[in-house]
């Protein structure tokens, strides 16, 4: 039972300190105390039995030799593997000991072990060590050795052994399980802090280029178109880098959050350029990752599409909707567009090219895309997406 | 009058607002000292660009807005901070260019402006869109008015907006005058601002700060 108590313990002594190394050093504290109370127990008890033991002084030794690596652990705070091995051996050795050192009869008839709850602390260690599979391996080695200390079936259900090896998996398995919730907790909160501060840190970069390098290259942009020539080409550099820059700053890349969701808003901000407007909702808009992906590398294409066929100079928009119950992205240019049932009679004739490129990304997430031109207008792709729920 | 904390842009728009015939009669480079100035020069135009020092371009439009009737705001604004040219259009800003506009369409926003038209740019009409759009996604609750809502063809010609369409090309489209497309164009900005006016209000009373006014 006291196994059990000290489980809960641990559990409720995890938040709050500084990093995972010390969560892990304060739960080897209290095994630490646990080992030492064990020890006292164990002590306790066999003083006034030890007349009834068969070597009286082997089990002293014994004892020596546990109170000796007892006083160690408390004084050394490293656990290597080799330490954890020597302190399992311990437990079991110090249970199979009591068989050769006790009286046959007293076994027979329940008594204690030597150690009694001593090697718990060797299972608990385990527990925080390896997890819940450590936990488990430690119980099920000094439950073994319980067995074999016993040594007739029959006994086992006589006395508490059935019992207390039950206590001892059930302590090994939830400690374990509370170790490794709370070290996963601590890599998540440390990902997430460190998450935090990368954001902040983006916010400030984000400051300072709002006010120096975009303002100079919106600044070259406009006063070198307007003296042509030369200066008109360089501007067109510092401006399309201006809107790129403007666009990863106050967006930052389309990184998947938690859910599986996307910011639709954001993958196509990151397409504005010098020809390319970007229409949308003061608002992220969240769709699912596969769903924004899709959305995203079909505006891409028609927007490549725009810049192969309508010509260099030609402008184009995309303007991002977002409804109850659907998502809409449209891309229009102001090319010279196309003759009505050009494409369908180009998707006739086997060469798909955009079009099959565009709905069949569409389709894949359950949209549904509408290609209109108006002559001299250019042309118009609308992509509907339904929203889920 | 021209607000910009950058002393280059301050007056390279200067500059080309006067070549173009304006008369600039003040700059100011943060919001505070832009509203200290206001009252003396009002002039008809505050060129504004939303990221000051001190107060904030939607601060100033507010203030603009509420304090001097004749005075007209035209964001121009490089932040690409839609949030922020979202609140300042529904401080009552009645148009939004972004800096890397060309002079020709700077000059012509600022000539709009001053007739009184808004200077709808196909970001503005996205963002405008999306608001309304959100209004519409809100759960209408007891007690609480109901947003303003597009018509549906004020839906449709915000639509064309901000796919790019000038206001001369939308007009032919749906076979309508200039004029009345930028009637609706308006309508949809007025509906907004009088919106959050309300919603400004309501706020005040829930907190109990209308017995200070």
């Amino acid at each position: 039972m006291t196994a059990l108590g000290l489980a809960k313990n641990a559990a409720e002594s995890a938040p709050g300190s500084a990093d995972s190394d010390a969560d892990e050093g304060r739960l080897r504290r209290i095994v630490d105390v646990f080992r030492i109370a064990a020890l006292a127990y164990a002590v306790g008890l066999y003083v006034p039995a030890q007349d009834s033991y068969v070597h009286r002084w082997g089990a002293w030794a014994v004892l020596a030799v546990l109170a000796a690596w007892t006083a160690l652990l408390s004084v050394r705070p490293g656990r290597g593997p080799r330490v954890m091995l020597i302190d399992l051996a311990l437990a079991a050795g110090s249970v199979l000991a009591t068989r050769w050192l006790d009286d046959p009869a007293r076994i027979q008839d329940g008594a204690q072990t030597l150690p009694v709850i001593w090697p718990a602390a060797a299972v608990l260690g385990w527990a925080v060590w390896r997890g819940w599979r450590g936990g488990l391996l430690a119980a099920l080695v000094v439950s073994a050795a319980d067995l074999v200390e016993v040594g007739r079936f029959a006994a086992w259900t006589a006395n508490s052994t059935g019992n207390n090896i039950v206590l001892l998996i059930l302590a090994g398995l939830i400690v374990g399980y509370a170790a490794e919730i709370l070290r996963a907790g601590r890599t998540q909160m440390a990902a997430a802090v460190a998450q935090q501060a990368a954001t902040a840190e983006r916010e400030r970069l984000a400051r300072d280029i709002h006010d120096s390098v975009l303002q100079v290259l919106g600044f070259v942009h406009r006063d070198g178109t307007e003296r042509g020539g030369a200066a008109a080409e360089l501007a067109r550099l510092a401006g399309e880098q201006e809107v790129r820059l403007r666009a990863l700053i106050s967006n930052g890349p389309a990184t998947p959050t938690v859910g599986g969701t996307a910011d639709l808003r954001a993958a196509l901000s990151q397409q504005a350029g010098v020809r390319v407007t970007i229409s949308c909702p003061a608002r992220p808009v969240l769709l699912p990752a596969q769903q924004v992906s899709a959305l995203a590398a079909a505006t891409t294409a028609a927007l490549d599409n725009v810049a192969q066929h309508a010509g260099e100079q030609a402008q184009a928009w995309v303007l991002l909707e977002d409804e109850v119950d659907r998502v809409t992205v449209t891309v229009r240019d102001d090319g010279p567009g196309f003759e009505p049932g050009r494409l369908e009679a180009a998707q006739a004739a086997g060469r798909l090219g955009v079009s099959s490129s565009i709905r069949g990304r569409i389709a894949e997430i359950g949209g549904t895309v509408e290609f209109v031109c108006m002559p001299g207008e250019g042309t118009e792709v609308e992509m509907r997406v339904p929203r889920a729920g | 009058m021209v607000v910009d904390d950058h002393p280059i842009w301050a007056e390279a728009v200067a500059r080309d607002l006067t070549g173009a015939g304006f008369s600039v009669v003040a700059t100011a480079a943060d919001g505070a000292e832009a509203l200290r100035r206001l009252p003396a020069v009002r002039p008809d135009v505050v060129v504004l660009d939303l990221h000051l020092p001190i107060l904030d371009g939607v601060a100033v439009t507010r203030e603009v807005v509420s304090t001097l009737t004749g005075t007209r705001v035209l964001v121009l604004s490089s932040s690409g901070e839609q949030d922020d040219v979202l609140e300042a259009v529904k401080a009552g800003a009645t148009g939004y260019l972004v800096k890397s506009a060309s002079t020709a369409e700077l000059i012509d926003a600022v000539r709009r402006t001053a007739a009184g038209e808004a200077v709808f740019t196909a970001g503005l009409a996205g963002l405008v869109l999306g608001e309304y759009r959100r209004i519409a996604g809100v759960q209408p609750e007891p007690g609480v008015p109901v947003g303003p809502a597009l018509t549906d063809r004020e839906t449709e010609i915000l639509r064309l907006v901000a796919k790019g369409l000038s206001s001369r090309q939308i007009a032919e489209r749906l076979v309508i005058s200039y004029r009345t497309v930028q009637n609706h164009v308006q309508n949809t900005l007025i509906k907004l601002q009088l919106h959050n006016r309300v919603e400004l209000t309501r706020y005040a009373i829930e907190q109990g700060l209308d017995s200070d006014v």
